[in-house]
């Protein structure tokens, strides 16, 4: 009896539905998010946590991800893979939903599930979390922004300035820390709870179920049992293999991400060194060059006296062409 | 025990086969006695963190011996054989990335499997030992990582090392000797990279199989412990047994851990910086990400000194995993129910927070160094 | 006392049959019900609470057995027996087969004293197994850790470098090093100079020549208080990092190590940061031209006292 009470409270209904339609869903579009970065056809650069929850959310999140992505100007990642992730995430979730939906009309509510109540609850799920998601997003945002800055500026106070860096960087992380993260949860947890009492309406117009509770617990144990077997493992067999061969197909060989900081070296084979060649030609070398700096010198000194009787800008020109000559003596000299 | 009957005279091949072993070893009761085993309750999605840990260190030993075909432990030739994995050999990016994030995620299952051993009370009499043995194994995994991370010899790896053996010097008595074990030397070098491979490789894969099988056997003479809450009606009436339901749940498991591992493996493959060199030039030691933690903790304050390091760095540590080997003992209260026992959750929120808190401040701290 | 399988049953009114099977409840582990074979008619299974006493010979019901024919017929598919599953502990307290199955013991067994001299035997042989190899392998895993110190002067540059007094400049060179079995190889290392004016000198020194002496004791150097070159090893004393020369928001010209954000003044005094010690002086030599030598030393990291390692 105490069941029935506690499974009445709209966030443990929203929780108990929501929790494991998103695990539920999950390893499947995993597999497909395999082959797409197979593929290259999706990139996240830096937010993979939140891609990851917003894969992992999609009965929530497919409407309110576009949203956020144009109307917040937000990025989770690049590439046409996202988009067409979710696409194929609809059937999945609404599969999910369904199994967990009906799982939980008959064990919590005791009640017999209606027909298509998968689809019934992603498109309700869907609904609330393009309306709810965008707002808890700004608010989130806002809030933190807010929370920083406002930590930054208590700690930049006349007697907090001596608070070392680490001490400071921790104080002011659990500031606005604490406080996004409670915003955080409490938003989360009303719109669980708003879906929790969508869902509760839903179940109050269903008939009861009449059996007693190991009957039906029996009833969603064995519901997940196919009807036919061999034909379901065939199905993913097959579609296993299809994607393993894509995968296959389009991993790319060698790393896709070799990073310009620090590519791997290329060991060149060194030339054979030898002594005598090298001394003679460096010998030589030395004397071309030599003699050019004694000709540019001449011709300098020359310029310097023929210009010298007035134009002060050609005598600095005449000092620069000197000064370029510099570097080359100075090269010189190394060798 | 899955076979159906089949209403004929002549047994087929297999069945001969089968009674053929059976009659030798008893396979048909050993086989009913390892899967038929009823979990009160039901399998739970909750209780697959621990063979999820399992199949992590078997992808890990895999990959690991496939790294080794290329691998070289030497000073001079560590770096460019791991580049050479990295450019060169097929999909060695691939495979080197999946060990590199597969060790990563088996730190985050033992940290779930941890918590979630300790939140359902699964600590408490009559599992003391079990949780003993698994915080050894805990200790084994955090040593894979420490060892494993030296491996590629680049300023990363020798840095990270570098620093956290000289944090180990610090322990009274055995420190020094400790530091210069695991080191070789007095310095960082060819020994410290052939003693890192050699436990990395040999001694702790054969430490944690070991204790592993430990781990089972007590947990399999103690039974699973089954969820926290229900009237004996509601827990009768989920029950089922270990095979087949709950082993599927550790194969999706699996199944979705391997696939997490594999897309880390495309957001982030692993990218080595310059060859170690004794001067860290202008790069910032820092150990892996599961380390940050005390790594921040260390530069508090509170922890400066000679004293203050081996408190931050050794006795704090210590004293909080003794607490934790000691749970069982001092917690004798048999409540098993999280929302029973404040302290309890109290206690883990709290540890988590911070854990959570001082990791984070060690990333944001990383902007503050010139 | 709990039921016996084969014991006789008794209702009120008269004896029903014996008991065939026990059941028993999986998480309690208790004895929750007998069958009871109803002398061939159909078993049926009694609940536990209907029983009124268990002697020696049988089991007292508290009922009359018409309420017992009664009961629906026990059906055997519903259970499964102790070998089909596994049930921790579940027949830990379960006495409910009477007798005991024995096997005949060793005559040489009997002996505990014999048992108890192998036993030790064994344990004997054992340890002198383990003992002559523990202090090889423990010297075999110890050959490396303690290597006696290379003393060599090192050239490393020229003071013409320094401009200015009170500054730190670094001077890198390459050290040769002999590994174990490696080839000899050449390490690049760095040590910080200054020309220090008499202040700082003096802070660095504190009126005492530094001694440098080995592990016996001897000295292997000492540097005069009054040379104004100072030579600090290019390693913090907090953990090993390579630190360097920087102009501090605060504390002006600094040292300072970007791992823990130790930071030193000029004569290497600590002003901030994790650091336990100032930084380590190294013997140093200027020759009339300007060459400085150096002896490379590394001293242990983290602790108070300087301990010499290289």
């Amino acid at each position: 009896m105490t069941d029935e009470r506690e499974a009445m409270s709209p966030t443990k209904i929203g929780l108990g539905i929501l929790w494991p339609a998103f695990w539920t869903g999950l390893p499947i579009k995993l597999a497909f998010v395999l082959v797409f970065l197979a593929m290259g056809v999706m990139e996240f650069e830096g937010r993979i946590g939140l891609a990851f929850i917003m894969l992992l959310a999609s009965p929530v999140t497919v409407f309110a991800l576009p949203i956020i992505t144009m109307g917040l100007e937000s990025h989770i990642g690049e590439g046409a893979g996202i988009a067409f992730l979710f696409l194929l995430s609809i059937p999945i979730d609404i599969w999910a939903l369904g199994v967990v939906g009906r799982t939980y009309f008959l064990e919590k509510f005791r009640k017999e599930p209606p027909d298509g109540l998968g689809l019934t609850l992603w498109w309700k799920c869907a609904l609330v979390g393009a309306i709810f998601l965008p707002i808890l997003w700004f608010i989130v945002g806002t809030v933190t922004s807010t929370a920083i800055s406002l930590a930054h500026s208590l700690l930049d106070m006349e007697m907090l300035k001596g608070v070392p860096v680490a001490e400071r960087i921790g104080v002011e992380l659990a500031l606005w820390g604490s406080i996004a993260s409670a915003v955080l949860i409490v938003l989360l947890l009303i719109g669980v709870s708003l879906i929790g009492r969508i869902i509760r309406s839903t179940a109050a117009a269903a008939p009861s179920a009449s059996e007693n509770y190991q009957s039906l617990v029996t009833r969603w144990d064995l519901m997940r049992v196919p009807a036919d077997q061999g034909l379901t493992f065939a199905a993913l067999a097959l579609g296993g293999v299809v994607l393993s061969v894509l995968f296959w197909a389009s991993l790319p060989v060698t790393t896709p991400h070799p990073h310009e900081c620090c590519k791997k070296p290329d060991v060149k084979a060194q030339p054979p060194f030898k002594p005598l060649e090298a001394l003679n030609k460096d010998e030589k070398l030395i004397v071309q060059l030599s003699a050019q700096v004694e000709a540019l010198e001449k011709k300098a000194e020359e310029e310097a006296q023929g210009k010298n009787k007035g134009k002060g800008k050609a005598g600095k020109e005449a000092a620069k062409a000197a000064d370029s000559n510099a570097p080359v003596q100075s090269g010189l000299r190394k060798q | 025990m899955a076979q159906p009957s089949i209403p004929s005279t002549q047994p087929t091949a297999i069945e001969k086969v089968v009674a053929f072993i059976d009659e030798r070893v008893g396979l048909k009761q050993m086989q009913a006695k390892m899967l038929n085993e009823p979990v009160p309750g039901g399998s739970r999605w909750a209780y697959v963190f621990g063979s999820v840990l399992l199949f992590i260190f078997i992808m890990q030993a895999l990959t690991g011996i496939l790294l080794m075909f290329y691998y070289v432990p030497t000073a001079d030739h560590a770096y460019m054989s791991t580049q050479y994995i990295i450019h060169d050999v097929d999909y060695g990016w691939f495979l080197l990335s999946y060990h590199f994030w597969g060790s990563t995620a088996m730190v985050v299952c033992v940290f779930a499997h941890m918590s979630q051993v300790f939140l359902w009370g699964a600590y408490k009499k009559p599992r003391e030992m079990i949780w003993l043995v698994g915080l050894a194994l805990f200790g084994i995994v955090m040593g894979f990582g420490f060892t494993g991370y030296l491996l590629p010899w680049d300023q990363r790896a020798y840095w990270a090392t570098t620093v956290g053996v000289e944090i180990m010097d610090k322990t009274p008595v055995v420190g020094d000797f400790m530091a210069r074990f695991l080191k070789g030397g007095p310095t960082p070098g060819q020994m410290t990279l052939s003693r890192f491979f050699v436990i990395h490789v040999m001694i702790l894969p054969a430490a944690l199989m070991g204790l592993a099988g430990l781990h089972l056997f007590l947990f399999r003479s103690a039974g699973p412990a089954g969820p926290f809450r229900g009237t004996p009606e509601e827990i009768r009436a989920k029950t089922d047994y270990f095979f087949p339901r709950q082993v599927w749940k550790d194969i999706v498991g699996m199944a979705t851990v391997f696939a997490c591992i594999c897309a880390l493996a495309f957001w982030e493959p692993v990218v080595l910086l310059e060859e170690a060199t004794p001067d860290p030039g202008d790069y910032h030691p820092e150990p892996e990400w599961y380390f940050l933690f005390l790594f921040q903790m260390l530069r508090l304050k509170i922890f400066a000194g000679e004293f203050g390091q081996f408190l931050g760095a050794v006795a704090l540590p210590g004293a909080f995993m003794a607490l934790l080997a000691a749970l069982p003992f001092i917690d004798t209260d048999p409540e098993r129910n999280i929302f029973k026992r404040p302290i309890a959750l109290i206690g883990w929120i709290l540890v988590m927070v911070t854990i959570l808190l001082f990791t984070v401040s060690a990333i944001i701290n990383r902007e503050f160094l010139d | 006392m709990q039921p016996q399988l084969k014991s006789k049953v008794r209702c009120t009114d008269r004896e029903i049959g014996e008991v065939t099977k026990v059941v028993v409840d999986p998480l309690s582990h208790e004895i929750s019900h007998i069958v009871v074979s109803m002398n061939g008619s159909g078993e049926r299974q009694v609940a536990m609470g209907l029983v009124q006493a268990i002697t020696e010979g049988g089991v007292q019901l508290r009922s009359p057995s018409s309420e017992i024919v009664a009961l629906p017929p026990f059906k055997r598919d519903e259970y499964v027996s102790t070998h089909d599953v596994e049930i921790a502990h579940l027949e830990d307290h379960l006495h409910v087969t009477p007798g005991e199955v024995l096997v005949p013991f060793p005559e040489l067994e009997k002996s505990v004293k014999r048992r108890t001299f192998f036993m030790n035997f064994t344990h004997v042989v054992g340890f002198l197994i383990g003992l002559p190899i523990a202090y090889p392998i423990l010297r075999y895993l110890m050959k490396p850790m303690y290597a006696p110190f290379d003393n060599r002067w090192l050239k490393i540059g020229n003071v013409g470098k320094i401009k200015q007094d009170d500054i730190g400049v670094q001077f890198k060179y390459k050290k040769q090093v002999k590994e174990a079995y490696l080839p000899e190889a050449e390490v690049e290392k760095n040590v910080w100079i200054l020309r220090a004016t008499p202040a700082v000198l003096d802070k660095v020194y504190q009126g005492k020549d530094m001694e440098f002496r080995d592990a016996t004791g001897k000295s292997v150097w000492t540097n005069k208080k009054d040379i104004p070159y100072v030579a600090f090893s290019g390693k913090c004393p907090h953990l090993g990092c390579g630190y360097k020369w920087r102009q501090h928001k605060l504390l002006g010209q600094v040292f300072l190590c970007p791992c823990h954000l130790s930071i030193y003044d000029a004569a290497g005094k600590v002003l901030d940061g994790p650091a336990p010690r100032p930084l380590d002086a190294l013997p140093i030599q200027v020759s009339a031209s300007g060459d400085v030598q150096i002896i490379d030393m590394e001293f242990k990291a983290g602790t108070k006292t300087q301990i010499r390692i290289i």
